[in-house]
């Protein structure tokens, strides 16, 4: 008699702690459905009330980690870095842990933190457990350095996933396209404005020359004619002036000609590329 | 034998006695579990718990919104006032203080609705209309009137306003910090201005004089070197019967002088500005240290 | 105000936020704006003025003004704040100012870009324009 009592018992609190299983995955629906449709603010709200009343702590990884993901969505990357480090204390095995790991890798880089994701990438690579997920990792790391405009080294993180791998290709190409800012200086400092030429501003390089050209003539014209000062506040005043101008347009030149190169393919991975993005 | 029987009977009996105890028990241990893990979590027992946690967590817009999910069912004064206290806490100072307005009369929190009220239009920083509220009386609160009156009388530190007699001003502060509200007050009523018009004339007089008088000596002496030079230059040019080039530095000798004149004006209004600015940012750390005298009210 | 003070961590969310793409290019350097005002005869005439000495010598003579705006910038905003008279006498002050070998001593807030930030509305007499 006592045992059919007792299994009637248990049957009832069953019957209500599935109840409330059930209440939590409409949640969990309920939240992804704001989270589908691209409502973030609202899609954190529900995960947090799901989070709120899981007393099972079943639900602790997933929905911290699409906080997370809706917080990087909305370009809160502070936040996002919480909430996928709260993912990481609830995950439950390796894999999930890698995971959380490489999403905050990923955030860092969109954060422009790019030594924080370095260092994590390196750790990670340290870390036996992932061993098998090498290519990942260098994948990553490759991103981080592209981001912050080391196509050199981007490359070389790609070469080891393959050395035919597409984005090793871009990173290799952009940086082959990169003109010299060292040269355009020093090109500079001997025929004022080629510099600029060499990075292909064709006019403000002749503009620099003929300047230059024009001011040396009046400044050595006046020491000839015997009128030093004359020669010397022209000498300072404009000659000097044009000669450094130059240098100095010469190096803006080379480094926004590189910008420009860096942006292209940054702007190619943001639109056209087709495998994962950060 | 016959007792034994008896004692099975009375066995059976207890064991039918315990069923339709359980029975009893069943539902009501199913109306408290549903009143406590309800699991409707939309319910408005539900959302005032989830809102209490959100306050608390400081996730404020979120938490008002359970309030208000709650407020159309139930009506709570505690509840309204962490409604409109997290309008307050993310600077919404307009809807929080219409939201205060709703617990004036007939409710528990009446006062310090009526404080939170004061405190939402001063940080509104429309200081001519808080002092406007201050003076009517059917806004005002008993248990925290020397609260709101401070508040009032700080409100002149922050604006133009005139300023009211010293002693007015410093009597409802502590008798610890009225030597420095003294010393804000005679700060406030008598600035250690530099005059624009001095500046100017000074300038006229000797080029560069009036930069020296606001402070600007590097200014000053490179607005008299710059009109001496020229007007050197020009003074030597005529002389050598070079007319065009006399007229060049004469004219370069009119321009640095009239805009020295012009800029040591101009310096002694920024110089103002300055003490202004440097005033402001005292007086407003210093009562935003002490919180403005103001009690902690949070529930 | 003291609220500021106990900004933490929810304060993302005070404000109802949407999704925002984040470009991954590189920001690119200021240029001198060419742009013509058209808001008056006078301004055009000066801002056609303003854009010759862009071309001609202030693009290939390199970064010489420790001012933010740059004092050719400064003047055609002193003008377009007052008139060409009163922006005249503002423009000469500020030519003194920038001759200043000490100016780094002056109150001058610096800029992340090493340069000194000097707006004109601070200089038009009117007190109430001033922002420090």
């Amino acid at each position: 008699m006592k045992t059919r009592l007792t299994a009637i018992f248990f049957c009832f609190l069953l019957f209500n702690i599935v109840n409330g299983q059930e209440n939590l995955q409409t949640q969990l629906n309920y939240a992804n459905g704001f989270f589908n449709s691209k409502q973030y603010y609202d899609a954190v709200t529900e995960y947090k009330r799901l989070l709120f009343f899981d007393s099972t702590k079943i639900y602790q990884y997933g929905a911290n980690f699409k906080i997370g993901e809706s917080y990087k969505a909305g370009a809160k990357f502070d936040d996002a870095i919480k909430y996928f480090s709260f993912a990481e204390l609830n995950a439950r095995n390796d894999d999930e842990i890698f995971e959380t790991k490489t999403e905050i890798i990923r955030t860092n880089i969109l954060r422009r933190t790019t030594e924080r994701a370095l260092q994590l990438c390196d750790d990670l690579e340290k870390d036996e457990r992932f061993n098998a997920k090498v290519d990942t990792i260098n994948y990553w790391r490759g991103w981080a350095f592209m981001l912050s405009d080391n196509w050199k080294s981007a490359a070389r993180s790609f070469a080891r996933i393959n050395p035919n791998h597409e984005l090793k290709l871009l990173a290799e190409r952009t940086d082959k396209a990169k003109v010299s800012v060292t040269f355009a200086k020093v090109i500079s400092y001997i025929l004022p404005g080629a510099g600029a030429i060499y990075s292909g501003n064709f006019l403000s390089g002749l503009m620099s020359l003929g300047w230059n050209t024009l001011a040396g003539y009046w400044t050595i014209n006046s020491f000839i004619e015997k009128r030093a000062f004359d020669g010397i506040v022209v000498g300072e005043l404009l000659w000097l002036r044009f000669y450094r101008g130059a240098i100095q347009n010469a190096e803006n030149f080379a480094i926004e000609k590189n910008l420009e190169i860096s942006n292209k393919s940054l702007r190619f991975l943001q639109n056209e590329y087709k495998g994962t993005k950060l | 034998m016959i007792l034994s029987n008896t004692q099975k009977s009375f066995a059976a009996k207890s064991n039918s006695y315990f069923i339709l105890l359980i029975f009893l028990i069943i539902p009501l241990t199913t109306n408290y579990c549903q009143l406590t893990t309800d699991n409707n979590f939309f319910s408005p027992y539900n959302r005032l718990k989830f809102g209490n946690y959100l306050y608390k967590d400081k996730d404020y817009l979120r938490a008002a919104k359970e309030f208000k999910e709650y407020l159309k069912v139930y009506s709570n004064d505690t509840v309204q006032f962490k409604f409109s206290n997290s309008f307050f806490k993310i600077g919404r100072f307009t809807e929080a203080a219409d939201n205060f307005k709703g617990l004036f009369f007939s409710s528990t929190l009446s006062e310090e609705a009526r404080l939170m009220f004061f405190e939402s239009n001063f940080f509104q920083n429309d200081f001519n209309k808080f002092r406007n509220l201050a003076d009517q009386d059917v806004y005002l609160s008993l248990k925290y009137r020397k609260e709101i009156e401070r508040l009032k009388f700080t409100t002149y530190f922050f604006d133009i306003a005139t300023l009211p007699a010293e002693n007015i001003i410093l009597e409802p502060f502590p008798d610890s910090v009225q030597s420095q509200i003294a010393k804000f007050y005679i700060q406030k009523k008598i600035p250690l201005h530099k005059n624009p018009t001095t500046a100017a004339i000074l300038s006229t007089l000797l080029p560069g004089a009036g930069k020296i008088y606001t402070g600007e000596v590097g200014d000053g002496i490179t607005a008299l070197v710059t009109t001496a030079l020229s007007a050197y230059l020009a003074y030597t040019n005529f002389n050598a019967g070079h007319q065009f080039r006399g007229w060049l530095f004469a004219g370069m000798t009119a321009f640095f002088y009239g805009g020295n004149i012009y800029g040591s004006a101009a310096s002694a209004q920024i110089y103002n500005a300055r003490i202004r600015f440097d005033f402001d940012k005292e007086v407003k750390f210093y009562f935003e240290q002490r919180n403005y005298f103001l009690p902690q009210i949070d529930l | 105000m003291f609220l500021l003070g106990s900004f933490c961590f929810a304060q993302t969310d005070w404000v109802k936020w949407e999704s925002q793409q984040v470009s991954y290019e590189l920001p690119a350097h200021q240029h001198h704006d060419y742009t013509i005002d058209k808001s008056g005869f006078g301004l055009s005439i000066i801002s056609v003025a303003r854009n010759a000495y862009y071309f001609f010598v202030s693009d290939l003579d390199g970064d010489n003004c420790a001012f933010l705006p740059s004092c050719s910038t400064f003047y055609i905003q002193a003008i377009k704040e007052t008139s060409i008279f009163k922006g005249t006498l503002m423009f000469a002050d500020r030519f003194t100012r920038d001759i200043n070998f000490f100016k780094g001593l002056s109150h001058y807030p610096l800029l992340s870009t090493n340069k000194f930030l000097d707006p004109a509305y601070n200089y038009t007499l009117h007190s109430a324009k001033i922002k420090l």
